[in-house]
């Protein structure tokens, strides 16, 4: 049902709810057979901005059978009113509620949106739990990067797509048509399903457990039921889909601009990085195709920023080609060129001077590390001469203000790395007023340090993140090492950091948890004004749960992990290299210089830097 | 490129309604903006650091209200016929906004003073209910107005006029001529909250607020 109006002038920003921006289209109900609702366990402004979930509804709205909606978590003064007037969670375009869809899917980007997840569920008059679902309920389905490890929220999940969804989701709605039309029950459905390259539906597998919490075995109940749920990707990345069209919202969201993808995976490899694993082997889009997919999104919404993204794009082969490329026709149309994530050793005042974002205030590292021996551990593979290289660039280049990414508790750190960090601090500071030609004005680095959290289908997979003591005493620890005003310490939450690696490396036993946490209301994690530290150690305390168990743990190498089960092409033989290397403080070479043997190549893949693939030319 | 051509001036009339009921006028500029490099029209940047299309908008609706008669000026770089542009806009903008009328500005938007908006009530309007609202908004009305400094308690009663309480389409409509002088402004929700506090039947019910026309000072002459 349409959202009365008495309603929208009570909340904050009501053109979350209410849709008619350009670009949003909806097909008549009756023109299709199977409808979709894409949700997105995120406040619109977030879920809005995602790449993701803009590809995946293209491609099924371009199925003639059927059609793919879209909603959003409301925000807890929406979500009060529609509890208020018992109004269930609908759809923006057609307003119809959620468990009058025939498939409902989730795009779960990161742990702290599993209560989100469960929330709408409930709000949109869904059972929560997959097993209390009938046949006249919605096939829920899930994927993005939480799916690699679908355990904690399997309860909840009818089935997960693992891997890049664009042939596997089109092959869903598929196969959910035609058993829709042969009238197969739910079991017989999500059975089918289960037969599709990439699915994992968790009604299907079974586990036990050991005394001590950890898995004893873990596998399928029927023999027609793979074993092992292989990773699926798109193997040439210039022909698979790609949405030119792009819904325009009204409201400020965090991508309020064209964002491009130019590859998939990263070359490099850093051992705590699970992105860079998840999206191997690395494929590239040629500067052809994104100039293309660049130009009629530009036509299309009328933004005039374009942020060209990728893990690290100063690691895309063709950069030089691509920007100039770009710059011959977003010059004159006064469009503007975004490339995040470069790398310090490939800053170079050419590009500085070319790219938007480069030209902007502030220039942005990761050295993730203090000391170059930690780099090393973590395989960063950047040098202190790299970084001081490009500071003297943006320095001369007019640039006063630096901002360095930076993480703690990492594998084998030590309180001398953490001196590092604000040494390499003051040092960037110091490195301003040896520049010659520096701009006026006094310099200023901010530093902006990130718990680490060790994630499954990495090097550190096995290991523990420290206690949440140690996290804040080296967080203070590194505060007053600093005595410098110029320079700006930022530190995330612990006690985030903590509940996300408790269900980064979670097990089933952990839906339990997030039901009780759903109980106490809790929803909206990733939100600061509604995370509650608090009311989780009740949760754990109240289902028995011991948080250590996941997040403090050092994993035995032979112990069966919860993700196990899943492929994604990278071998578990690999990341047990690289934990060894990492001891070692010995770094891996990139795909460019060398094959590391991840062996991600049995997936295919066109057009890659995978030196076991097709050579690039 | 060096154009011999002066940038005129356009001022379109245009109305929101629908979704563009809620947004910001923020959000509103930012969605023009859009809209206008979706036309491809050549529209007249800012010059600068940040190059935009130079737009200035009349005085901002309030968020849920929708209108008939918003302005909007612009330039162009090329002669280019007013209904080109109408037509080229109205396809490349969401539905809730639609270009009615462009043309070559004539007056200031400081020289518009009144607003006559419709308050549509969701309750069939008995005569009772018709003299009650009449009633209530004859003599003084007495309101809260919240200024920059502070919360004042004005009588707006010289700043508006009551022009009908009729009948609409089964609904009760009120219409009403706001004073919105920059210093003496009324803002269309303010004879809402005086009309919910003082009639009761009103109270929780579903209305809408359209702004129809915007007049010179003499209440009589719309604003070109």
């Amino acid at each position: 049902m349409k959202i009365p109006e008495s309603i929208l002038r009570k909340v904050e920003k009501p053109g979350r709810y209410t849709g008619g921006e350009w670009g949003r289209e909806c097909k008549p109900k009756d023109s299709v057979s199977t409808r979709v609702v894409f949700c997105f366990p995120d406040i619109y402004e977030i879920g809005m901005s995602n790449l993701g979930v803009r590809i995946l509804r293209d491609v099924l709205n371009k199925l003639d059978f059927c059609s793919c909606e879209a909603c959003f978590s409301p925000w807890p003064d929406m979500e009060e009113q529609l509890r208020t007037h018992n109004i269930p969670l609908c759809s923006i375009e057609s307003s119809d509620p959620l468990n009058e869809f025939d498939m409902v899917a989730f795009s779960i980007q990161y742990e702290l949106c599993y209560t989100t997840m469960v929330n709408m569920l409930e709000l949109g008059n869904i059972p929560i739990c997959a097993q209390d679902r009938t046949e006249n309920d919605p096939i829920v389905i899930a994927g993005g990067p939480c799916a690699f490890n679908p355990e904690p929220v399997a309860e909840f999940v009818d089935a997960f797509l693992i891997g890049e969804g664009e042939y596997e989701i089109a092959e869903v709605a598929e196969c959910f048509d035609d058993c829709k039309k042969r009238g197969c029950t739910r079991e017989q459905t999500l059975r089918e399903l289960s037969h599709i390259k990439g699915l994992y539906i968790p009604s299907l597998y079974d586990v036990e457990y050991n005394e001590d919490g950890t898995i004893k075995s873990f596998g399928p109940k029927y023999d027609d039921v793979p074993k092992t749920v292989v990773k699926r990707i798109v193997e040439d990345m210039d022909e698979g889909p790609y949405p030119e069209t792009q819904i325009v919202p009204f409201i400020d969201t965090v991508q309020g601009r064209i964002t491009l993808e130019t590859g998939r995976g990263c070359i490099r490899a850093c051992r705590f990085c699970q992105a860079a694993q998840l999206f191997r082997p690395v494929r590239e889009k040629s500067p052809d195709t994104i100039v293309k997919q660049a130009k009629a999104l530009a036509d299309y919404t009328g933004y005039d920023e374009i942020t060209l993204s990728s893990l690290s794009i100063s690691d895309y082969s063709k950069i030089r080609e691509l920007t100039d490329k770009m710059l011959e026709w977003t010059d004159p149309r006064k469009i503007s060129i975004n490339l995040p994530s470069l790398r310090a050793d490939s800053f170079t005042r050419e590009l500085m001077d070319k790219v938007y974002s480069v030209r902007s205030s502030t220039l942005t590292f990761a050295p993730e590390a203090g000391t170059q021996r930690l780099r090393d551990v973590i395989n960063k593979n950047i040098e202190e001469k790299d970084i001081f290289q490009a500071c003297r660039i943006a320095y001369e280049g007019g640039k006063r203000q630096v901002k360095l990414y930076f993480m703690e508790g990492l594998p084998t750190e030590t309180y001398e790395d953490l001196d590092g960090m604000a040494d390499l601090a003051q040092r960037i500071i110091d490195e301003f007023y040896k520049t010659e030609n520096r701009p006026k004005g006094t310099p200023q680095v901010t530093m902006s340090v990130a718990c680490f959290v060790p994630k499954p289908f990495t090097a550190f997979q096995w290991e523990a993140q420290d206690s949440l003591e140690t996290l804040k005493k080296k967080q203070l620890y590194v505060r007053d090492k600093i005595t410098s005003k110029k320079i700006i310490y930022h530190y995330h939450s612990a006690e985030v950091s903590r509940i996300e690696a408790i269900f980064a490396r979670g097990d089933r036993k952990l839906s339990k948890a997030i039901l009780k946490a759903h109980e106490k209301g809790i929803r909206l994690d990733g939100w600061t004004e509604y995370f509650d530290y608090d009311l989780w150690c009740e949760v754990f305390k109240e289902t028995g749960i011991d948080p250590d168990f996941y997040a403090c743990r050092v994993r035995d190498e032979n112990e069966i992990l919860p993700w196990d089960f899943i492929d994604i092409g990278s071998s578990k033989r690999y990341f047990l290299r690289e934990k060894k290397l990492a001891y070692m403080n010995k770094t891996t070479q990139s795909c460019a210089e060398g094959c590391a043997g991840c062996e991600a190549n049995s997936l295919g893949g066109k057009n890659t830097w995978c030196p076991n693939l097709n050579q690039k030319k | 490129m060096v154009s011999e051509f002066e940038p005129k001036k356009i001022r379109v009339r245009y109305s929101k309604s629908g979704s563009l009921m809620f947004i910001s006028h923020l959000d509103l500029n930012r969605t023009m903006t859009a809209s206008f490099l979706r036309s491809r029209l050549p529209i007249y940047y800012s010059q600068g650091f940040n190059p935009h299309p130079k737009i200035v908008f009349s005085q901002p609706l309030p968020v849920g209200v929708s209108s008939e008669c918003e302005y909007m000026d612009f330039s162009v770089t090329e002669d280019i016929p007013f209904e080109k542009i109408t037509e080229t806009m109205n396809s490349v903008m969401p539905q809730g906004i639609r270009f009615l009328d462009c043309y070559e500005p004539i007056g200031k938007f400081k020289d518009i003073m009144w607003a006559e908006y419709e308050y549509v009530f969701d309750i069939e309007p008995s005569e009772e209910l018709i003299e009650k609202i009449r009633s209530s908004l004859s003599g003084s009305v007495v309101v809260d107005k919240k200024t920059k400094s502070g919360v004042k308690t004005i009588d707006i009663s010289p700043l508006m006029d009551v022009l009908s309480v009729s009948e609409n389409d089964g609904k009760t409509s009120v219409r009403l001529l706001l004073c919105c002088d920059e210093l003496n402004f009324v803002g269309p929700n303010i004879p809402i909250k005086y009309l919910m506090d003082t009639v009761t039947e009103l109270v929780d019910i579903e209305y809408t607020i359209r702004r129809k026309r915007v007049l010179l000072s003499d209440k009589k002459t719309d604003f070109r």
